[in-house]
This record gives C-alpha cells, structure tokens and sequence, in this order.
C-alpha cells in the first residue's frame, strides 16, 4: 500500500464525494464502488479498501444512499447501494465545493 | 435521532449484515487477483492486506450508529466490572470504606435535620412565634421573686438569666385581648402521663392540655371528628378529648371508630370528640402527645390544686405560642407585645425587691416547635458530626491511596494498552468510570448503612422514652453530598495517577522501572493525615470510655442487679385514701409470693431518679432548731433497704410495723446521722417535718448511698427515708429482688396488676440496672458509638498504611533482593519496613497531639471526673495506633523478609 489513497487524507470527506458520485451513474456493491473509483481513475486513486465500509454506513445513516440486498454479476448475495434524492442534492454541494476548492489550490500553485 | 435509535437498535443484526459484505468483499478481491495469476493462498492474504485491520473497520462502521460514547462506555463498564472481580481484596476495602465513611454521615445528618432541624408537620409553621420571658436569677436563699410558683421548665439563658416558656394565665388572657399582632395566641402545657381506660382497658397515656385556640392556631385539620374548639374549653364544659392518630388504632381500631367514645381519663369521664392527623405530634417533638385535652378540663382531672393555678398572678405553668398576622415580622410583634406584658407584670409584683427584676417577654420562631431536644441533643449532635466528618476524610484519604497505590500496580498495563494503540483519553476514560464505579458502589452500600445507622441511633437517643416524635428519615440531599463528595475523591485521585500513566513515554513503565516519586510522598501524606485523625478519634473515643468507666465506678450504696422495677398509679385510677395505702401493701405482698422472687419493695420514685421526682416531703426538715440541708427524703415500703442491699448500721428498717396511724418513723444514712447527730447514736431522737407538722422518729440508720443521678455532688448521700404508707404518694415504684433476668418476671406482676385492678397499667417496667443506665445514656452513647468510630478509623487508617506498605515493598523487591544477598538478616529487613512505618505514624501523631489537646476542650462538658487533656487517654490512644501501625505494617515487613534474592535479581 505505498501508494494509498493519499487523497483522502490530504481532502477529508473526498471518499464520500466519490462514492455518492460513482453511485449517481449507477447503482453497485461494495466491491463495485471500489472497482469502479480505481478503473475510472486509471488506478490513481487507491482507496483502502476497509475504509470504504464505514463511509458507507456513514452515508446510509444519513439516508444519502440506500442499500438493499441483491445479487452482483457472479450470483452473490451483496447489499447492493442507490443514491437518494438527498444524496444528489449532497454530491452537488461537494462537487461545487471541491471545485473552488481545487481551483483555490491551482492559484496558489500557479503564482509559485 | 429516531434513525439512530432504530439502527442502534438492530445492531446485531447490522453487524451480521457488515460482517457478510466484508467478506464478499474479501472473497471477490482474491477471486480478481487469482485471475491476475496469483496462488489462491497468496490472493487472500494479499485481499486482506489491502483491506487494512477488518477489525478496526468493522468497528468504526458500527461507532456510526451506535454512538461511540454509548459503546465505549459499555466496554468501559464491562473492563470495569472484570477489574473489581479480579481484585476483590481491594474493591471490598474501598467499597466499604465509602460505605462506612457515607453511611456515618448520612445517618447523624439525618438524624440532626430530624432534631434541630424540622419544621412543625402544620400549615404555615413560618408564622408561628413562641413566647419566652427572661428574667434575672433570683440568689440563693430566698431573695424576693414575682415568680411565686411554677410548674415547667427553664433554662439557662444569656449572661446568667433565666429564660422560660411558662406564663401565669391571667397573663395569657391579657394578651389576647385585641391581640393586634397574633392572628391566633393560644396556650397549652404538658399534662404527663395519665392514665386513660378505654372500654375497661386501662393504659399509660400522655396529655397535652391546650386551649380552646390550640388546634385552630396550628392550622391542623382532624382525621376524623372535629378538634377542641374555644366552647370546650370553659369551666363546666362538657369534657371531651382529642386523642393521636397512632391512638386512635391502637386502642379503637381506627379513627372513625374512636368517635363519640366514652373514655375515662384518671377515672374522670370524657368523650372522644376527634382524631388528630396521623403525621401531627403536639408542639414539642420531644413529647408527642396521644391525649389533647381542653385546658380547664385539668381542674377536674388534677383537681382543686388545678383550680389555684388560674387566678394566680404570680403562678407560671401555661406556654404560649402566637401566628404572625399577614405581614406582621417577628421583631413587630416584640415591639408591640413586650411593653403590653411588662404592664401586666408590674402589676403582680407586690415589693420592691420583686419589682426591681421582672421578667420580660422575647419571642422565638416556633416553625420548629419547642427547642427541649433541640437544647439536649444539638451539642451532642455536633460533635458527632464533627467524628463522622473527620471519618469521611479519613475514608478519602483511604480512597485516594487505595487508588494511587492501584494505578501503580496497573502502570505496566496501561503501558501495554497505550503501546498497542488505544487513544490516551480513552485510558484516562476508563480509569475514571472505574473510579465512578468503586463511589457509586460504596454510595449504595452507605445507603444501607444510614438507613440502618439512623434507626440504631434514634433508638438510642429515644432512650426508651416511648413519645419521642422522631420522624427520622434519609436525608436524599446529603446523602448526595456525601457520595458526591466521594465521587470527585475518586475522580481526583484517580484521575492524576491516570494522566501520568498515560503519559506518551510508556517505556519505562513497560521494562517495569520504578518511578513515581511525587506519587509516593502523595501516598505518605495521605497515611500521615489518616494517623492523625484517627488519634483524635481515638482520644476521643479514650475520653468517653473512661467518663463511662467513671460512671461505672460510681458507689451506689445499693444494688443494681437482679432488681426489677415498675410503677403503679392507683390514684388515676380512683383509689383515695385511706385505702389506697392497703391497696399497695397488699399488692406489695402479692409479689413478694411470685416464685423467685426473695423480697419485694416500694418507694414514691426509683433511687436513681429520686432527686427528679420530686421530694416525698415538702418543705423543711428541722433536728430540734437546727435546719437539715441537703438530705434527700426517699418514701420507702417495708424492706426496701434488704431490697436494695443497703446495710443497716443501727436500729431496724421500715416494715410493716409502720402504718398510717401507728408513729411516723423515718432511718437515716450514716453521712446524715453524723453530720447532725455527731457520734451519738441519733435511734429514738425526733427529727420535725415543718409542713407535715410532724415528728418523725429515728428509728434506725443506714449506710451511705448515692441518692439520685450519678453525677450529682457527694453531698447527695445524706439521705432519709420515711414510711410511704405514712405519706401518701400518687405513683409508686415497687423494687423486686429476682432470682435470675429480672425482665422474666414481668408477666407474673402483670397478671396480679391486672387481677387487683385492671384499670391501673403497668407502667415504666425496667431492670435496676437499665434504669441506672437510662440517666447516663448520653455518656453510653457517646462511649458506644465513638468506640466503632475508632475502631473504624482505626481499621480504615491501618488500611491505607497496609496499601502503602505493601506497594513500596513491592517496589524495592529488587533493592530488598540485592540486600539479602549481601548478607542481610531477616530482621534487618522487617526493620527497614517497620521503621518507615514508625515514622509514618511519629510523624501523624506529632501533628495530632496538639490537635487533640485542643479539641478535646470542645467535649469538656461531656466528661465526667475525667480532664480533657487525660495523660492516661492520650498515652493509651497512642499505643493502640502504633500498635494497630506496626501490625499493619508487619504483613508487608514479612513479605519482604521472606524474598528470595535470587527470584528478586533475576526479575530485575
């Protein structure tokens, strides 16, 4: 784990804007959401994988997302995770704030 | 907060649900990199590696819904219940100390509150005053008074005056009249004990005779009936009486069935028109009453001397208590009143001499009745307070230590736990509710001890007297004071050890190097101030032991066991003279046929009890013109001195030769034939009673006895006895001489009572030896209760020092070790401990000396023939706690000597 989510360090919270994001294209298991957030970085982003588990509950006790129990591709028993309403309201308020966010830290960078 | 709470609630079954997908999770990762080609093995334990600590996970994911404060404080529960059971020597002796130490102090507060503090059980109490008067003592020798007469009590006041409850009743009269600053003013005085018979059943019953205002002043509504009205109370009402709420069950089965009763009262006829409410008592919580009867009622129950009293200016009996009009303060009323009462006053006072010091009229807060136990108990009261205080301290010093001295021993633990990665402040957390646990714990098991300790201690003070209305009950307030106050013990004491073992340094600790120095001189401050208060407890304890031993040791004169007493009164029950004089002798003779018992007596009063009854003879005694001072007149029956074991020096003693017409006869003690007949033998010579305008004749002489109380001057045993039958006496107290526990005769006399007359009860029934008791039950009580405090702090201190030693023992096993083997002795080594717990307790007792000889002046009054500053006391205290110091100390002295050098050094 030499490279691990050092994002999520660096930007605490991130983790749950991704998972609400990768959520809001479709809906996915544990290990989905995990899959998809290192794919569609291109295996920039690694989360730790444990992490993942609090979050989600975090989220769900904040009734962000949902989660049933359904079958994933291989036939498995999964609580399979939906975004709510709430929960896109939620992803647009941290997308807005990670974009100033980020574009605060490209200023600095960019007048070095 | 309702999701949360129905997450919380399907934990285990959300847990269940998270543990599953964790680990389809984990089975999917080692599924995907078994097809990037690795070996099934090396898969999962790479899944699990990029997990990071399931554990760790599973457990934050459940602090989501369950709130982690909520669940740490479980666990912490949980750690802590284990951590008691595993140490079961400790948490007894904290847990029972707390208890003790709270317990004490719950209970003597409560018990206070109960006396000194309580307000009357009627509306309002705020508003009612009571009316004292002071006055000037009149000198010795008959100087003038405008108190001719008087029947109550007073008591010492300010710069030597008088103070008193007691008014003549012309005086209540005047001030009733147009009464501008008392709603109410109404009177009352306490009518002792008569002898009440309801259906045919006669039983001891106290009275309370109160005016027609009483019931309406107090604001006290009946249980059932109506209450004394001013129409019941005039000369030639129809008499009628008020009775308890407690009597009313316990002599009509109830208040409703009480109503319209006949009942007699002494043999006088009175109607039960009303119940009082159960939780009123009367005035004076001291003398609950079970009879409320209208004033001028006594004129026919106590007869013509009765009927004196009302018209005589000069005659003080009645008491008085006023309420306060709306808006009218205490100090108003004084102002308004006083000037009013001296008017009146002057007009009694008949010379000079009574003129230049009349009494003058205070007025008193009466919320919380009459002070009579509040007068007798209150100093009492706060010494014991003082005790129980000083034993709290030392039950938290002994916390403090116990807990110091723990979180020594858990050093290496908590070092353990830190280094392993639990959070600093969770440590500290969980010190802390072990620390809440321990004074909650002890908080309930004091609870206990005060409820238990208050009952003992109301039974000890009642004193046997039955209308003690000690409405004793826990006190919630301080009994949270006291376990707060050993709540924040613990919470400090664990609390400083638990941040310096949290320390982020845990290294040492975990080599289990010794440190703490700032810790170990805390632990000996703390057994220095318990070896302290526990030898000012001890002194003490020293102090009221030997007032009791002093007591003990007073020379009677006569016999205090094998003799039972009791008391008859035939006269309430309408005996009159001449044949109530043969009624008591033919009785007398009944119980001197009982089986068992050797001789049976009678007197007008108990020896012990005589100075207070009253003389048998008024007025004064003459040996030709020669005044007799100072002897005490005992009306004894026949036999009394062979009852009592008092030795006949000369002539012969009272018997039934004496009867009421043949020549009254008096025997004398040797101190009173000596003082006033010199060496001659006085048999035969006439000693004149001034009032009874009669001679008596000597007819013999006894040895010296202690005539009344035990602490009454030597003087006292210039004594004279007369024939009962030749003075009529109202009450009696027979004497009878048992073979065996006297109390097992009791059921005997009361049969042959109950067969001469059943309408006389049986009152007052005590051994000799309990009734000798009874007049110093102060001293035993203090004796008694002050030997458990010491013994207690005694045992707590000796903890705390067993707890010290103990831990410094095992903290030098290495140094100990390394001296033994170099060649050290045994008792080499048992000395180095000991010494330092000499030390310890030099030092305590060098700080408490002094104290003690200071405080002990607080207790002076309580001492009998004993000084505060007892050399003797102090000594002995002294030795028993360096006794009690080394006996605790030996243990751990032992336990040093007996290790094994080469298991010490090799454990270093």
């Amino acid at each position: 784990m030499g490279r691990k989510s050092q994002k999520n360090d660096s930007l605490p919270g991130s983790l749950d804007m991704l998972i609400l994001r990768t959520l809001s294209l479709r809906d996915l298991h544990g290990y989905g959401i995990v899959q998809f957030i290192q794919q569609s970085s291109d295996n920039e982003l690694l989360v730790e994988e444990g992490s993942l588990y609090p979050a989600l509950q975090r989220l769900e006790l904040n009734a962000w997302i949902d989660g049933v129990w359904g079958v994933t591709p291989n036939n498995r028993r999964a609580r399979i995770y939906k975004i709510t309403a709430a929960g896109r309201k939620q992803l647009a308020i941290e997308t807005r704030k990670y974009a100033k966010l980020t574009l605060a830290i490209a200023r600095v960078m960019g007048t070095e | 907060m309702l999701r949360r709470l129905k997450y919380w609630m399907d934990s285990s079954r959300r847990s269940e649900a998270l543990r599953e997908e964790m680990e389809l999770h984990l089975a999917e990762k080692a599924a995907e990199l078994q097809a990037d080609g690795m070996m099934p093995e090396c898969a999962r334990a790479e899944a699990r590696r990029r997990f990071g600590n399931i554990g760790q996970k599973q457990e934050e994911s459940r602090e989501i819904w369950m709130t982690r404060f909520l669940s740490e404080l479980g666990q912490d529960f949980r750690y802590g219940c284990r951590a008691m059971a595993g140490n079961k020597a400790f948490t007894a002796l904290a847990v029972l100390s707390l208890a003790l130490g709270i317990g004490a102090n719950t209970a003597i507060y409560s018990l206070m509150e109960a006396i000194l503090l309580r307000s009357l059980p009627v509306a309002d109490p705020e508003s009612l005053v009571v009316l004292n008067w002071h006055g000037r003592r009149p000198r010795e020798g008959g100087e003038d008074w405008v108190i001719h007469g008087l029947q109550g009590l007073f008591w010492p006041g300010d710069k030597g005056d008088l103070v008193s409850g007691i008014f003549p009743y012309p005086a209540f009269e005047t001030l009733r009249e147009e009464n501008p600053v008392f709603s109410t003013l109404f009177g009352y005085f306490n009518g002792r004990n008569h002898n009440l018979a309801v259906h045919a059943q006669a039983a001891s019953a106290s009275a309370e005779y109160i005016t027609g205002e009483y019931f309406r002043g107090l604001g006290v509504s009946p249980a059932a009936g109506r209450l004394i009205e001013s129409e019941d109370d005039r000369p030639g009402a129809a008499p009628v009486v008020v009775i308890s709420f407690a009597t009313s069950q316990n002599r009509f089965g109830g208040p409703p069935s009480a109503i319209g009763q006949a009942v007699l009262v002494d043999n006088v006829p009175f109607t039960v028109i009303g119940v009082a409410p159960p939780e009123f008592f009367g005035v004076d919580p001291a003398a609950a009453s079970d009879l409320y009867l209208p004033l001028h009622t006594n004129v026919l129950v106590d007869g013509a001397r009765a009927a004196r009293m009302y018209p005589d200016g000069n005659f003080y009996w009645l008491e008085m208590m006023g309420r306060l009009r709306p808006g009218v303060s205490m100090a108003q009323a004084q102002a308004a009143l006083a000037p009013r009462f001296h008017q009146w006053v002057a007009t009694t006072a008949k010379t000079e001499g009574e003129r230049a010091k009349l009494p003058a009229l205070t007025l008193n807060p009466g919320a919380e009745g009459l002070g009579g136990l509040r007068r007798q108990y209150s100093k009492p009261l706060y010494v014991l307070l003082a005790m129980v205080g000083l034993i709290l301290a030392i039950t938290c010093a002994n916390i403090a230590n116990l807990l110091l001295a723990r979180a020594a021993a858990r050093r290496r633990e908590m070092a353990v736990r830190l280094s392993l990665g639990a959070g600093r402040l969770r440590v500290v957390r969980q010190l802390l509710t072990e620390s809440v646990m321990l004074a909650s714990l002890g908080g309930a098991v004091g609870v206990l001890f005060a409820v238990w300790g208050m009952r003992t201690l109301a039974f000890l003070l009642s004193n046997g007297q039955r209308n003690l209305a000690l409405h004793v009950e826990l006190n919630w307030s301080v009994l949270g004071v006291t376990a707060a106050l050993s709540v924040v013990c613990g919470l400090l004491f664990g609390l400083a050890p638990a941040i310096q073992s949290t320390r982020p340094d845990v290294i040492p600790a975990l080599k289990n190097q010794s440190g703490g120095g700032p810790r170990r001189r805390a632990q000996h401050l703390l057994v220095i101030a318990q070896i302290a208060i526990s030898f000012l407890i001890l002194v003490a304890a020293g102090l009221f032991v030997r007032t009791l031993n002093h007591l003990h040791s007073v020379q009677l004169g006569y016999a205090r066991e094998n003799i039972l007493l009791f008391s008859l009164n035939a006269r309430q029950a309408g005996h009159r003279d001449p044949e109530i004089v043969t009624f008591y002798a033919d009785l007398r003779k009944r119980f001197e046929s009982i089986p068992g018992v050797s001789s049976a007596t009678l007197s007008n009063s108990s020896i012990i009890n005589a100075g207070r009854a009253g003389a048998a003879i008024r007025g004064e005694m003459k040996v030709g013109a020669v005044t007799i001072d100072g002897a005490g007149v005992l009306a004894a029956g026949p036999h009394f001195l062979t009852t009592m074991r008092i030795p006949i020096l000369v002539g012969r003693e009272i018997d039934e030769r004496d009867q009421p017409g043949s020549t009254p006869v008096a025997v004398i003690s040797e101190r009173l034939a000596q003082t006033y007949f010199g060496n001659e033998n006085p048999v035969g010579r006439r000693i004149t009673a001034v009032d009874e305008e009669r001679d008596l004749e000597i007819i013999g002489v006894s040895a010296n006895l202690r005539y009344g109380g035990l602490k009454e001057e030597e003087a006292s045993s210039m004594t004279m006895f007369v024939a009962v039958s030749q003075f009529s006496a109202d009450r009696v107290t027979y004497a009878l001489r048992t073979a065996g526990d006297p109390l097992g005769y009791v059921k005997s006399v009361r049969e042959i009572v109950r067969e001469a007359d059943s309408r006389i009860p049986v009152t007052n029934v005590v051994t000799q030896a309990e009734e000798i008791d009874r007049t110093i039950s102060r001293e035993l009580l203090f004796a008694k209760l002050c030997t458990g405090f010491a013994v207690l702090a005694l045992l707590i201190a000796c903890v705390g020092l067993y707890g010290t030693m103990s831990y410094s023992v095992a903290r030098q096993v290495g140094e100990i070790g390394i001296r033994m083997a170099l060649g050290a002795q045994r008792g080499a080594v048992v000395w180095m401990v000991l010494r330092r717990v000499l030390l310890l307790a030099a030092v305590g007792l060098a700080i408490s000396v002094p104290a003690a000889l200071s405080a002990s002046q607080l207790v002076k009054s309580f001492l009998f023939e004993t000084q505060p500053n007892d050399p003797g006391t102090l000594a002995l205290a002294g030795v028993v706690l360096l006794s009690a110091a080394i006996l605790a100390g030996y243990a751990p002295a032992r336990r040093a000597s007996r290790i094994d050098p080469l298991a010490a050094l090799r454990q270093e």
